[in-house]
């Protein structure tokens, strides 16, 4: 593929090993220092915020943080259009993906608050993560270095405000941090481009489903992976992957695995990236939005996806999802659609519970016929143990669960527990991107 | 089986399959008005009580709005 578009991308990578709260804001050899007033202060320019703190947690350390709502990578642009993480709540839309970006590696900023994405169809906020033991090493947030906002907001403001408030304080303290390396040189660079390639290697693109709110919550931005701060229920977007490095998809979510930070640093990606030019041809990012709700509009959109990946000259397709249930249909029929077109397909999925018999694919279509299981979706199915105790509880004391012990910050679960002690998993463990190390016997 | 993905229905094995509106509202329209919205449901539910009394031999579909995309375009 030419670059028409001149997508060129230096990204500067900065490893943090330890973050020290301190007089000034800095990086120097993998300590960042944080100055938690100005990091608040940048916080607490937005009025709607009226509770703000910031906590530290480190890998190995006997602490758990509750309610999770989202993990970012900080990165900051350097040089080029645009800033990361573009469109999220308000922020410049400019297209990105070029010039310069740097990112602080290694850790991630936690949006910890009570604040629910809404309170309908069952979305509530159910993650919580631990720094050690057998629960944290299933996710990759216990082997980084986590600064948590504690964040609430006017509890008058409607759910989209408050959700909306909530992430623009948590990008308020990535950009506070990853703007300590801004007159830095990085310790370590890639330069990443879709330049020209041999042309017989095979045309690869990688379709990647993000869930929509719409259709349950009527939430047009507030949470969810967006494209340039879009959740809405839209046609496909063909982005560079470059965009996607800079942030361009992102944003708060429900599953662990879909978080800003997995979506940054997805492995697929990358791989599929980094061996551009060598293995295959790299074409892009084609993001299928999903949750549509009728059957003529799944097939629409699968159709529609289809015809776009044959249009970009795709041989091949590699699918990911990150939700669970109906979004099913329209993932699964572009699978079918592009097989029918002639693009050979590889979906990575996780699976859904088999002990009542049912299909682990929701609709097992023959098409899909060449799959990589990331594991049971269920914890349950999945056999993990229950979680012990901890030293220490970063965010509420407490949280709510029912009998099924599913547990969560929504409407309908009136029991409190108490966060520090023995608690289940959350119910649903799906690695959407290919994190995990889990494995089987069969 | 009513349902809003009445293809997934079929492929998955259920024998009679009516077609419904949508996954938020599978026996009606809200966006219809209240008396559209009733005769569209009265119509989705009296397809799927004459759908219990036919003869089947395999996964079928039954349409209350005959390939209409919307039960606006079917004058329901």
């Amino acid at each position: 593929m030419s670059e028409r578009a001149g997508m060129r991308l230096t990204l500067g990578t900065f490893p943090v090993t330890s973050i020290v709260f301190g007089a000034r804001t800095s990086y120097d050899g993998g300590r960042l220092t944080v100055d938690k007033t100005a990091a608040l202060a940048a916080v607490r320019e937005d009025a709607r915020i009226v509770e703000a703190d910031l906590e530290i947690a480190t890998p190995g350390e006997s602490v758990r943080i509750w309610p999770v709502r989202d993990v970012i990578e900080p990165r900051v642009k350097i040089d080029g259009p645009g800033v990361c993480y573009p469109g999220m709540c308000g922020r410049d839309i400019t297209t990105v993906g070029r010039g310069r970006t740097h990112r602080l590696a290694g850790m991630g900023v936690v949006e910890v608050s009570s604040v629910n994405w809404h309170d309908s169809g069952g979305d509530f906020v159910e993650t919580y993560l631990d720094m050690s033991g057998h629960y944290g090493e299933m996710y990759p947030y216990a082997k980084l270095q986590l600064l948590c906002l504690v964040v609430e907001p006017d509890r008058e403001l409607g759910d989209e405000a408050r959700n909306d408030a909530v992430h623009k304080a948590a990008l308020a303290v990535s950009d506070h941090v990853a703007a300590a390396t801004r007159e830095l040189s990085p310790p370590s660079t890639e330069v990443f481009e879709l330049g020209a390639v041999d042309p017989s290697l095979p045309r690869v693109v990688y379709i990647w489903g993000v869930h929509s709110p719409q259709a349950m919550s009527g939430s047009p931005t507030a949470f969810g992976t967006a494209t340039y701060g879009l959740t809405r229920l839209t046609p496909a977007w063909l982005l560079h992957p470059n965009e996607i490095l800079d942030g361009a998809l992102t944003g708060p979510y429900r599953t662990a695995f879909a978080m800003s930070w997995t979506v940054a640093n997805n492995p697929l990606l990358m791989d599929l990236y980094r061996r551009h030019g060598r293995d295959w041809n790299f074409l892009g990012v084609i993001a299928l939005r999903t949750e549509w709700t009728t059957q003529h509009e799944k097939q629409l959109i699968a159709n529609q996806t289809a015809k776009l990946a044959a249009m970009l000259g795709a041989d091949g397709a590699v699918v990911t999802w990150d939700a669970g249930g109906n979004e099913f249909i329209e993932v699964i029929r572009t699978i079918r659609e592009c097989e029918g077109l002639g693009i050979k397909t590889v979906f990575l999925t996780s699976e859904d519970d088999a002990t009542d018999g049912a299909p682990t694919m929701l609709e097992p279509l023959p098409e899909a016929d060449a799959i990589v299981s990331t594991s049971f979706f269920r914890n349950r199915t999945l056999g993990v143990a229950p979680v012990p105790p901890v030293a220490r509880v970063i965010g509420l004391p407490t949280k709510a669960m029912n009998d099924d012990l599913r547990a969560g910050v929504g409407a309908g679960y009136e029991r409190l527990v108490p966060v520090s002690g023995t608690l289940p998993p959350p119910w649903r463990y799906d690695d959407h991107y290919g994190f995990n190390s889990l494995s089987c016997i069969e | 089986m009513i349902s809003a993905i009445y293809e997934f229905a079929l492929t998955t094995g259920a024998n009679r399959v009516v077609r419904g509106s949508r996954i938020e509202h599978v026996c009606g329209d809200p966006g219809l008005g209240p008396e559209k919205d009733y005769a569209y449901g009265m119509r989705i539910v009296t397809t799927a009580l004459d759908a219990l009394t036919t003869a089947v031999s395999g996964p079928t579909l039954f349409d209350p709005v005959h390939g209409a995309s919307t039960a606006e375009l079917a004058r329901v």
